[in-house]
């Protein structure tokens, strides 16, 4: 019984670490090329998650649809924060950054709050399950998963084939050299941003998925907490990294609740959130290159 | 005798200002209120600049060391409710509890996340503050998430009126003493060797250790320093004003941030910062939340990032930029 729970539970928390990766990628991403770290992270999830409500709610088009505009959106969003803000403050301390992307989160989270009021909202796209020995599995979180995997695919052929993907890995390895080497720093830092952001915004669709009614301007706190544990796992400026960290962060979640749900007399969901807190003070400490990816 | 004086200087317009706030919150009418949350904020800001003003580091798990200082003043009050002749001594130990129960967190802290620095450091520090939150929650440490309430024990201790006026009256006189101490030992670590070591490290760590400055054991001491403060501030303003604590409120993040935005906005590492820093957050925050409800947060963060991109330095940091060789120079720190 407790077996095929937690192979049950595995499965699901695979299916959902897949977009958990997904949604680190932009974090990791941006840290990698820019060395900031987007505190208010989890406020462009919950833009994208508000995008799939609009497009499924208000023009009845389904989230496969709505994954390219919540991208579009991101670009726009990211460049318009990296020109205003971002781009001055490079070379300041981190206090700097950290405070105004906190405050570009708030301001985010302002902004739909008084477009779409504060309650918690949701929409259901019922394909059907799929009916695996141990576990059903809902179609639609079925086509969540595949679209983070090829999202994250796309990305690596783009790092991998462009010169604007090798632009960006030379800026992350050392970010004078390529500088002195004629490729556009500041152009680069600008793009990384904006595709980072982008990527945020689009996971946000997809994570819709996994909750039906938890849409909400405030969600986004605990998607930051969970980003930066993925994004830690896999090495905090790898974006593939952070995809199997997600991935990892998944099955650590799910199982850890089935095994914690046995302990009498304790709350297994905290316990799951401390479990990762624990897990990143160690990667922290031992390895902050993390463990995905060896270098 | 006047030079001897002048490095004490810069605790004159200190002093001067918690005087004229605490007067005015005493004569005004209704005022009060608005003192107390100013205080409290002087107190975040003054305790939080010893280690972020002076050292550059981000803490943003900041909000944990209140929290366990809450812990520690309601655990005390708890425990010794059986021996109503401590009376008010059970509060003194409340404050030793919540003091070393803070110190012992951020030496834990401290010996992990302080080998790390800028972005790593601050990701850790975010993820001790939640993971103790949810430690707490998880495996019903202090009555996990149902909290603990306290107010019966308090009015056991100190008799009903008592009670009622420490939770009215002199918590926020304790915060503002705190709020003293705290700006009192700022002076003092900046006018002595410790000053210049964390002055050196701020501004470049590998530079200050080639010197042959111990800049592990300096970050350490401003560490803990301000986190013991920390822990006095939510032993005082949150557990003995509302004797009560539930883990999500005493681990809520903002409280960290609000702390950022009060030295940033007054000028990080400067002694007379955080006030000003405090009474502009403080001041605008009250009167926004009166006139503009639901939008107070949406223009904060506005303000923030202008402020960010226009005068990194804080307020502070540009007068004493303006006043170098004047007359008030010496009382600007």
């Amino acid at each position: 019984m407790i077996m095929e729970q937690l192979a049950g539970n595995m499965v699901q928390g695979l299916v959902l670490g897949s977009v958990y990766g997904m949604a680190t990628m932009g974090l990791s991403l941006i840290f990698g090329v820019l060395k900031v770290v987007n505190v208010g992270h989890g406020a462009f999830v919950m833009v994208g998650a508000f995008v799939a409500l609009f497009f499924f709610n208000a023009l009845g088009l389904n989230p496969v649809f709505a994954v390219p505009a919540a991208f579009a959106i991101g670009i726009v969003l990211g460049l318009a924060f990296y020109y205003a803000a971002i781009r001055k403050l490079l070379h300041a301390p981190e206090l700097a950054t950290l405070l105004a992307t906190f405050s570009v989160g708030v301001l985010l989270e302002e902004t739909v709050k008084m477009i779409f009021g504060s309650e918690f909202r949701g929409y259901n796209w019922d394909l059907g399950n799929v009916d695996l020995v141990f576990t059903a599995l809902p179609i639609s979180k079925i086509f969540a998963a595949f679209g983070s995997v090829l999202i994250a695919l796309l990305l690596y052929l783009w790092f991998k084939r462009t010169r604007t993907g090798s632009a960006m890995r030379s800026v992350v390895e050392d970010s004078r050299g390529a500088e002195v080497c004629g490729v556009n720093v500041d152009g680069v830092y600008a793009m990384s941003f904006a595709l980072g952001i982008g990527l945020t915004v689009a996971s946000g669709v997809l994570l819709t998925m996994f909750i039906p009614v938890g849409i909400n301007p405030y969600m986004g706190g605990g998607y930051t907490l969970k980003a930066f544990v993925i994004a830690v796992l896999g090495g905090l400026s790898s974006p593939y990294g952070a995809f199997f960290g997600g991935l990892v962060f998944g099955l650590i979640e799910n199982t850890s609740y089935t095994m914690f749900a046995l302990i009498p007399g304790v709350e297994p969901f905290a316990l799951t959130r401390f479990l990762s807190f624990l897990i990143l003070l160690i990667i922290l400490l031992i390895r902050p290159t993390g463990i995905i990816k060896a270098k | 005798m006047k030079n001897r004086l002048r490095p004490y200087y810069p605790l004159l317009p200190v002093f001067a200002a918690y005087l004229v706030l605490f007067l005015l919150g005493r004569n005004v009418a209704g005022m009060w209120q608005l003192t107390a949350t100013l205080l409290f904020y002087c107190a975040l800001g003054q305790a939080f600049n010893i280690f972020l003003g002076m050292t550059g580091y981000v803490d943003f798990g900041y909000v944990a060391f209140l929290g366990v200082g809450t812990y520690g003043m309601a655990t005390a009050i708890t425990g010794l409710a059986g021996y109503p002749q401590l009376g008010l001594w059970a509060v003194a130990l409340g404050f030793v509890l919540a003091m070393l129960m803070a110190t012992l967190l951020s030496v834990a802290v401290g010996a992990v996340a302080l080998r790390l620095r800028g972005a790593y450091f601050a990701i850790a520090t975010i993820g001790v503050s939640e993971g103790f939150r949810f430690l707490i929650e998880g495996a019903n440490l202090w009555n996990g998430s149902s909290g603990m309430i306290f107010t019966s024990q308090l009015n056991k201790l100190l008799g009903r009126d008592l009670a009622s006026s420490v939770m009215t009256f002199w918590a926020d006189v304790l915060v503002l003493a705190i709020a003293v101490a705290a700006a009192i030992v700022t002076l003092l670590y900046m006018k002595s060797k410790i000053g210049y070591a964390l002055t050196a490290l701020r501004e470049d760590e590998d530079a200050a250790k080639v010197m042959g400055i111990n800049v592990t054991r300096y970050k350490i001491l401003a560490f803990i320093t301000s986190a013991c403060f920390a822990g006095a501030v939510g032993a005082a303003s949150w557990a003995l004003k509302t004797p009560y604590v539930f883990p999500p409120e005493v681990f809520e993040i903002h409280y960290t941030i609000e702390a950022i935005i009060i030295v940033m906005l007054g000028g990080a590492g400067t002694m007379l910062g955080p006030i000003v820093g405090a009474l502009i957050y403080g001041i605008s925050k009250y009167y926004l939340s009166i006139f503009l409800p639901g939008f107070q947060l949406f223009i904060f963060a506005l303000v923030i990032i202008f402020i960010i991109v226009m005068f990194p330095e804080g307020v502070v940091g540009v007068i004493k930029g303006k006043t170098r060789r004047t007359a008030i120079a010496p009382y600007i720190l």
